[in-house]
């Protein structure tokens, strides 16, 4: 203990933001969040693709301080091991960079998100289009600042929809935590230490369904109603982000096309 | 109706399924009867030919980069063969039609599936060796190891070899051919280029 509170700590670690930010009083609706947010308002999302020259399709995303990077490897021939199949595979690892989380190597206890990934997406994607072979999804979370899953789903159909594998339609999430009696929409790490219960909505925004639906700790029917209601509305604005990425980077390979020919 | 054209994004809706016909980069929902997107690219809508049956016009996403090529049944490839067995050949595809694959494929040529006459008299190591380029055409997606291969055509087979002394070889028959350095003969199930 002593050790650690030496004014010169011999390996950088970020200071932890509890200790910078004014002290959480929930229960208080005039007060804001820690970052000056509505309860229901989510972080400045902002997503771009291409990212990763040496991967099929790639995307990078960040919200406020959650950075991710997917890469998407594939269609390529499936390993030796696995049976033959008339549809194609889809294979997810979310890993997390050393850095992070406040604590170094903090990151990698979150084992149970790659299956989580792998139930988000494989709705979404058509996979009788390759047959036999297999897509490889690749999650990077540089730093980790709460709603880390939400974000790698979001970043990860985005990918996908680079890679030009075929999808029944972009795939986005968010997460609500229940903090006292409020709702907050898109919680930042530190909102997520102090929730009662969170719930992470993941759905096909214009084809209205859901693809996965994670609630845990204490939820009462009514605030799950309220909880979904939010989270299909804020996914239904990420959509709209995350098209105007993809079609933004098409339209400025139009004009680079055009200007060749 | 041709030009009518603009950047989709996967998932967007394209029309109702009793008006257009999905093309390539679109599906049909059966919930709701409607076209929608899978690809991001250029909307585009061809016109059906004037005598089908089916006269809805075809709407396509094109234009975007698609996922890298993948073998299917009927497809004919470029793969250089990697071993030889008594009763089998295995082979990496390298190009499916006129583009190259970005990930490895294999492919094996079974014995039966070498050439089209006398199938049983066909002998692996007279007709293909290590290094060979093959055409062939993909007969099946095989097993859960491999794609079935077949050369069982007039145009397909060893399309270039190199020799022992490491020339390219001169096909001179349907199963020879001859090093220009040595002048030495050697088998193959020789592909007939062009003509």
């Amino acid at each position: 203990m002593a050790g650690k509170g030496g004014a010169t700590p011999s390996t950088y670690s970020p200071s932890p933001t509890t200790q910078k930010t004014k002290s959480l009083s929930f229960g208080n609706d005039e007060v804001l969040r820690p970052d000056d947010r509505e309860w229901h308002q989510c972080r400045p999302a902002f997503f771009q693709i291409g990212v990763v020259a040496a991967a099929a399709g790639s995307a990078y995303a960040d919200f406020g301080s959650t950075k991710v990077i997917v890469s998407v490897f594939g269609p390529r021939e499936s390993k030796k091991a696995v049976m033959y199949s008339d549809i194609g595979r889809l294979n997810c690892t979310v890993s997390y960079t050393n850095f992070a989380t406040p604590v170094r190597g903090q990151g990698s206890d979150h084992k149970e998100f790659s299956s989580m990934l792998h139930k988000a997406l494989e709705g979404a994607i058509i996979l009788e289009t390759f047959p036999k072979t297999t897509v490889d999804v690749f999650a990077l979370v540089l730093e980790s600042g709460g709603s880390d899953l939400p974000v790698v789903i979001s970043c990860a159909s985005l990918a996908l929809a680079d890679a030009g594998i075929m999808m029944y339609d972009l795939v986005t999430s968010v997460s609500v935590s229940c903090l006292g009696k409020n709702l907050v929409l898109d919680p930042t790490l530190e909102e997520e230490s102090h929730q009662d219960g969170s719930l992470i909505l993941t759905c096909m925004p214009s084809r209205d369904e859901v693809t996965q639906l994670t609630i845990t700790g204490e939820w009462s029917t009514p605030k799950i109603n309220e909880g979904m209601k939010i989270c299909t509305d804020a996914c239904s604005k990420f959509s709209q982000i995350m098209k105007s990425c993809l079609k933004g980077f098409d339209s400025a390979l139009e004009e680079e096309d055009s200007n060749v020919d | 109706m041709g030009e009518d054209s603009e950047w989709v994004t996967p998932g967007e809706v394209l029309g109702k399924a009793s008006k257009f016909k999905a093309g390539r980069g679109a599906y049909v929902s059966p919930d709701n009867l409607t076209v929608y997107a899978s690809l991001t690219g250029l909307r585009r809508i061809l016109s059906p030919p004037p005598d089908s049956p089916d006269q809805r016009p075809t709407v396509e996403v094109t234009g975007h980069k698609a996922h890298g090529a993948i073998p299917e049944p009927g497809s004919i490839v470029i793969a250089r063969v990697t071993k030889v067995m008594a009763r089998m050949a295995s082979a990496d595809i390298m190009c499916l039609g006129t583009k190259s694959v970005r990930e490895k494929f294999t492919g094996i040529i079974r014995l039966q599936d070498v050439r089209a006459t006398e199938i049983d008299k066909v002998d692996m190591h007279m007709s293909f060796h290590p290094g060979d380029i093959v055409r062939a055409v993909v007969l099946s997606l095989g097993d859960a190891r491999a794609y079935y291969l077949s050369t069982a055509k007039n145009e397909l087979g060893v399309i270039s070899a190199q020799s022992a002394a490491g020339a390219t070889m001169v096909p001179i028959s349907w199963t020879e051919m001859q090093c220009p350095l040595t002048g030495q003969i050697e088998q193959r199930k020789v592909a007939k280029v062009g003509g």
